[in-house]
C-alpha cells in the first residue's frame, strides 16, 4: 500500500497546455476530417452526406425536445435542406466547419494562476468560508492542510515513475460529482500532476464548480449529442492530448455510480483512446513514450448525492436517468454542507491508487516496463504489430484489449476499496436486519416494519467484517487512520454520520438499539461492501 | 513463403501431424514444433512422424526442436498437446512469444488440476491476448485419409477467427467456420468427449438405438446449461464442437469410446481417466457442481469413471429421474 518512497512533484504538464491548444484542435480537425473523407470514398453509410445528415437530425430533434428557441434549430434545419444539393467540396468544407464548432465545445482550459490557487490558498480560504468555527479554533494552518481531510495513499510512488517516464490516465470509480475535485486535490497531495479531464457538460452549469473545472483542465462532453461525428471528436481529442503528454482522467463506469457498489461493469468510454494514442506513437516511432493506466478507488465517509442516486437505482427499471441534473449537487447550499459536514472530518475521503497498467491490461514492473501473466517483459508494442513487424489497424482487436483492460481494472477495484465506519456499519445492520428479515432482497426489506436491532449484535457483525477484511484483503481494507479504533467507537462515528448528514436518516441511535429508519440509504452504504458475501448462516438470511 | 503465411503447430502428436500433413498437401508453410528430438529428425529425414505414420509430411512442412524457430518463423500457432501439459507447453513456448502471436488450441478438454477452460490456462502461460480454440469432427485419420471434415474456430478476437479461416482452410478436406463463443466451442468440445465415453457406454450395455438417441440429446441440453451458466451461448452445444464432435467419435475409431465400452463390459473399472474424455466428464461434472446445473448424464459417466457407480445405474440416469421442459 503506501510507499515510504519520497515523492516529489512531478512535472505539470498542462501548464504547457494553452500554448498547445491551437495546434491540438488543429489536429484533432485534421484527422478526424481526413478519416471520414477516406471512409465517404468508400461509399454506403459512411458518405459525407449521411454523416452530416445525422448531425443534423439528431440536433434538430435535441432543441425541438428541448423547445429552445434561440435560433440554433434554424441552423440545423437550413443544414439539413441544403445537404442535397451540396457538391462533395462543400460537404467536405461543411464537415470540417462541424469538426471544428465541436472541437472547439469540446476543449479544455488550463489557467496556471487557478491552479495555484486552488492548490495554494484555495483549501485554506474554503475551508475558512466553511468551517468558520473550526478555523479559528484549530487555527489557518491545520485547515490549509487537506491531508487529514482527502487522503491519498496506495500505490503513489509507481503513479509518480509513470508520470515521470510517459503518459499517466488515472481511472477512478465513481460515485459522486465531488470526485473530479477530490481526485484533483488527492493528486496534488500525492505530488502527482494535474490531469485533464472530460466531464459532463451539465457539471459547468453549477457557477462554483465550473469556474475551477473551466480552468483548470476540464474538457466538456455533452452527453446529450450522440451522434458519431461527436463522438469521433471527443475521442480524437482524448487521443491526441495522451499523445501529447497529457496525463488525463477518465472515469471507465461511465456515469455515477448509482447504487454505490463498487463497480464491475465498466462503460470503458473513452479508455480505449489509450490504445489508439499508443499506435499512433509506435506508428510514429516512439513506442517508449510509454501510457499508464492507474487504477483508483475514492471512498467517502459520505456521499453527498446519496440520497438521489440510490432513489434513482431502485427506481422502477427503465425509469432511472442517465443524466441527473437536480440532485444535492445542483444545490450550492448542499455543497457548502458537503464541505463543512464531510470534509471537516478527518480522513473523510480516501483515494486509494493500485499499480497501473499498460493499454493492454500488462502488469508493469517499479520502472514501467510492461510484464505479461507470467511475470516476463514484454514488448506492448508488439500487441499492435502485424506478422511483418508493421503497425496494423484492427478497431475490434483494440477494443477487445480495452475490454481486457477494464476486466482488469474491475477485478482490481474490489481491493483498493476502503471502508469507513459508514460502510462497516451499514453492512453490519443490515446483514443484522436480512438475518430477522429472512430475505436480501432490498424491495421486499423496503416494504417491511423492520424491529430495532441490538448494538452488541451490530458490534458483533462489525468484528466479524472487520476481521474477514484482515483475513482476505482481496475485499478491500479498512480506513488506515482508524485501524486501531475501538469497534464501539466505530460503530458510534459510524451511526452518528448515517443519522446527521443526509435529510433522511439511515439509521438512529436509540440507547441499547438501533432503529434503521431508512433503509435505502442504509442500503446504499451497505452497498460498498456487496463484493464480500454473507458470511455463512449468521448473514446469509 | 513469409511468416504471415506460416503455420506453427505445437505438438507432433496425431492431431497436430495430421493438420500439419493436410496444410502440407495444400502446400501451406508449416512449422512443427516437437520437443522430441527423435520425432523432428524423423519427420525431418523420412517425412514421416512415428506418431502417426500414415500422414505423409510433404516439403513444406518442416519440424523443429526449437522454440525460437516456431515463433520467429510463424505468427499464427496451433496448440495441440494433451491438457496434461497444456500449462507447461504454454509457459515454455512463452518465453519465445510476443503480443503479436495468435495462438489457437485444439484442446477438447478442461485443464487439469482446477477445471479451467484451456484458454484460460493458456493466457495465463502466454504473452498475447489473441487466443482461440479450434474444434470439431475432425478425426487425424480423416484428415490424413482426405476425408472432408469441418472444424469450428472461435475467438474473441475477430483477427484470430479471419486469420485462422485463411491459414487452416485447406478445401476439399478442410473447412473452417467462425464463432465468437470461445468459451462456449471449448465447453462443448471437452464434454463431446465426456458424453462420447457415455455414448460407448450405452452401446456396450447393449441400450438400442432408442436410448442412444434420448442420451444424444440429452447430452446436448446438458451441454447446452452448462454453456449458459458459464457465460456462454447455449446454440454453440448443437454446432460443430458439440454434436459434431460428439458424433463423429462415437465409433470404435475414438479412445473415449472404447473406454466406454470397456467400462460396460467391465474390463475395467475406476482407473478409467486416461482419456481426455474420461477427465473431461469428471471435470464436468465438477464444474455443474460449482455453477449448481443439473447434469445427470454428465455426472453419472464420471460417477462411474470414478468407481462410484456400475454402469447400468449409470445408464438408468439417461431417462433423467425429473422430467424438465426441452
Amino acid at each position: 500500500m503506501a510507499s515510504d518512497r519520497p515523492v516529489r512533484e512531478a512535472e505539470n504538464r498542462l501548464e504547457h497546455f494553452n500554448a498547445d491548444r491551437e495546434r491540438l484542435l488543429a489536429e484533432v480537425e485534421r484527422r478526424v476530417v481526413a478519416r471520414r473523407v477516406t471512409e465517404a470514398k468508400q461509399g454506403g453509410s459512411a458518405a459525407l452526406e449521411d454523416v452530416l445528415n445525422d448531425v443534423a437530425f439528431s440536433e434538430i430533434k435535441r432543441l425541438e425536445a428541448s423547445r429552445q428557441k434561440n435560433g440554433a434549430l434554424d441552423r440545423w434545419k437550413d443544414l439539413s435542406r441544403r445537404l442535397m444539393q451540396m457538391s462533395e467540396a462543400e460537404k467536405e468544407q461543411e464537415l470540417r466547419d462541424l469538426v471544428r464548432y465541436y472541437g472547439r465545445d469540446v476543449v479544455g482550459n488550463f489557467d496556471a494562476r487557478v491552479y495555484k490557487f486552488a492548490t495554494g490558498i484555495g483549501p485554506s480560504l474554503l475551508n475558512t468560508l466553511f468551517s468558520p468555527t473550526t478555523a479559528f479554533r484549530q487555527g489557518f494552518g491545520v485547515l490549509g492542510n487537506l491531508d487529514q481531510r482527502i487522503h491519498p495513499d496506495g500505490e503513489v510512488a509507481l503513479a509518480h515513475t509513470c508520470a515521470e517516464r510517459g503518459t499517466v490516465i488515472i481511472t477512478p470509480t465513481h460515485s459522486s460529482n465531488m470526485d473530479s475535485p477530490a481526485i484533483g486535490f488527492a493528486l496534488m497531495r500525492a505530488g502527482l500532476p494535474p490531469t485533464t479531464y472530460g466531464a459532463g457538460k451539465n457539471l459547468f452549469t453549477n457557477p462554483f464548480i465550473s469556474f475551477f473545472m473551466r480552468n483548470l483542465g476540464a474538457y466538456r462532453v455533452d452527453r446529450r449529442l450522440r451522434f458519431e461525428l461527436y463522438k469521433d471528436v471527443l475521442k480524437e481529442y482524448s487521443t491526441v492530448l495522451l499523445e501529447h503528454g497529457y496525463h488525463s482522467l477518465f472515469f471507465p463506469g461511465g456515469t455515477r455510480c448509482r447504487s454505490n457498489i463498487v463497480e464491475k461493469h465498466l462503460k470503458l468510454g473513452l479508455l480505449g483512446t489509450s490504445v489508439t494514442a499508443y499506435k499512433n506513437l509506435v506508428r510514429e516511432g516512439a513506442p517508449n513514450k510509454r501510457l499508464y493506466i492507474v487504477p483508483a478507488t475514492i471512498n467517502y465517509r459520505l456521499v453527498l448525492e446519496a440520497e438521489t442516486l440510490i432513489d434513482d437505482y431502485l427506481a422502477e427499471t427503465g425509469k432511472s436517468r442517465y443524466i441527473i441534473t437536480d440532485d444535492e449537487f445542483s444545490r450550492v447550499g448542499r455543497i457548502v454542507e458537503f464541505f463543512r459536514k464531510i470534509l471537516a472530518h478527518e480522513g473523510s475521503v480516501v483515494v486509494r491508487f493500485g499499480r497501473p497498467f499498460d493499454p493492454f491490461g500488462n502488469d508493469i514492473t517499479d520502472d514501467g516496463e510492461s510484464i505479461d501473466r507470467a511475470g516476463r517483459h514484454v514488448d506492448p508494442a508488439s500487441f499492435i504489430r502485424g506478422a511483418n513487424g508493421e503497425v496494423s489497424d484492427d478497431d475490434q482487436r483494440d477494443a477487445e484489449y480495452t475490454r481486457a483492460l477494464g476486466r482488469r481494472l474491475a477485478a482490481v477495484y474490489p481491493k483498493l476499496t476502503v471502508f469507513h465506519s459508514t460502510h462497516l456499519v451499514a453492512r453490519a445492520v443490515y446483514d443484522e436486519v436480512c438475518k430477522r428479515a429472512g430475505t436480501r432482497d432490498i424491495y421486499r426489506l423496503m416494504r417491511l416494519t423492520l424491529p430495532p436491532i441490538q448494538k452488541a449484535d451490530a458490534l458483533a457483525g462489525i468484528d466479524r467484517l472487520r476481521a474477514r477484511l484482515v483475513e482476505t484483503p482481496a475485499y478491500g481494507a479498512e480506513h488506515p487512520q482508524f485501524l486501531d479504533q475501538a469497534t464501539t467507537d466505530k460503530l458510534a462515528d459510524g451511526v452518528r454520520a448515517l443519522s446527521t448528514f443526509h435529510t433522511r436518516i439511515a439509521v438512529e441511535d436509540r440507547g441499547e438499539t438501533l432503529q434503521v429508519s431508512d433503509m435505502k440509504l442504509l442500503y446504499y452504504y451497505q452497498n460498498r461492501t456487496a463484493h464480500i458475501p454473507p458470511a455463512g448462516p449468521a448473514e446469509a438470511a | 513463403m513469409s511468416r504471415a503465411e506460416t503455420v506453427g503447430i505445437v505438438g507432433a502428436g496425431r492431431f497436430g501431424t495430421a493438420l500439419g500433413s493436410v496444410l502440407a498437401r495444400a502446400n501451406r508453410r508449416v512449422i512443427l514444433w516437437s520437443r522430441d528430438p527423435e520425432i523432428v529428425d524423423a519427420i525431418q529425414t523420412q517425412r514421416r512422424c512415428p506418431r502417426l505414420p500414415d500422414a505423409p509430411l510433404p516439403e513444406p512442412l518442416v519440424a523443429t526442436a526449437d522454440p525460437r524457430v516456431l515463433a520467429s518463423e510463424a505468427r499464427f500457432l496451433v496448440m495441440a498437446v494433451s491438457s496434461t501439459n497444456v500449462r507447461e507447453r504454454s509457459r515454455e513456448l512463452g518465453n519465445y512469444l510476443d503480443g503479436s502471436h495468435i495462438v489457437v488450441h485444439a484442446i477438447g478438454a478442461l485443464a487439469t488440476p482446477n477445471n479451467e477452460r484451456v484458454s484460460e490456462v493458456v493466457a495465463l502461460g502466454l504473452p498475447t491476448l489473441k487466443i482461440g480454440a479450434l474444434a470439431g469432427p475432425a478425426l487425424p485419420a480423416d484428415l490424413v485419409a482426405g476425408e472432408y471434415a469441418s472444424m469450428v474456430i472461435a475467438s474473441a478476437f475477430d483477427e484470430v477467427v479471419a486469420e485462422g479461416r485463411r491459414l487452416l482452410n485447406a478445401p476439399p478436406v478442410l473447412r473452417l467456420y467462425s464463432s465468437k463463443d470461445l468459451a462456449g466451442v471449448e465447453l462443448a468440445s471437452a464434454l463431446a468427449g465426456a458424453y462420447t465415453v457415455a455414448l460407448g457406454l450405452c452401446d456396450g450395455l447393449g441400450m438400442g438405438v432408442g436410448p442412444r438417441a434420448v442420451l444424444i440429446t440429452r447430452a446436448v441440453a446438458e451441454m447446452a446449461r452448462l454453456s449458459v451458466a458459464a457465460g456462454a451461448e447455449a446454440r454453440t452445444a448443437a454446432g460443430l464442437a458439440g454434436l459434431g464432435n460428439m458424433l463423429v467419435r462415437a465409433t470404435e475409431r475414438s479412445v473415449d469410446y472404447q473406454l466406454g465400452r470397456r467400462l460396460a463390459d467391465g474390463v475395467i473399472t475406476a482407473d478409467g481417466q486416461r482419456t481426455e474424455g474420461a477427465r473431461a466428464a469428471i471435470a464436468g461434472a465438477e464444474l455443474a457442481k460449482k455453477l449448481r446445473v443439473r447434469m445427470p448424464v454428465l455426472t453419472g459417466v464420471a460417477a462411474v469413471l470414478a468407481g462410484r457407480a456400475e454402469p447400468r445405474e449409470a445408464a438408468a440416469l439417461i431417462g433423467d429421474t425429473v422430467a424438465v421442459e426441452e
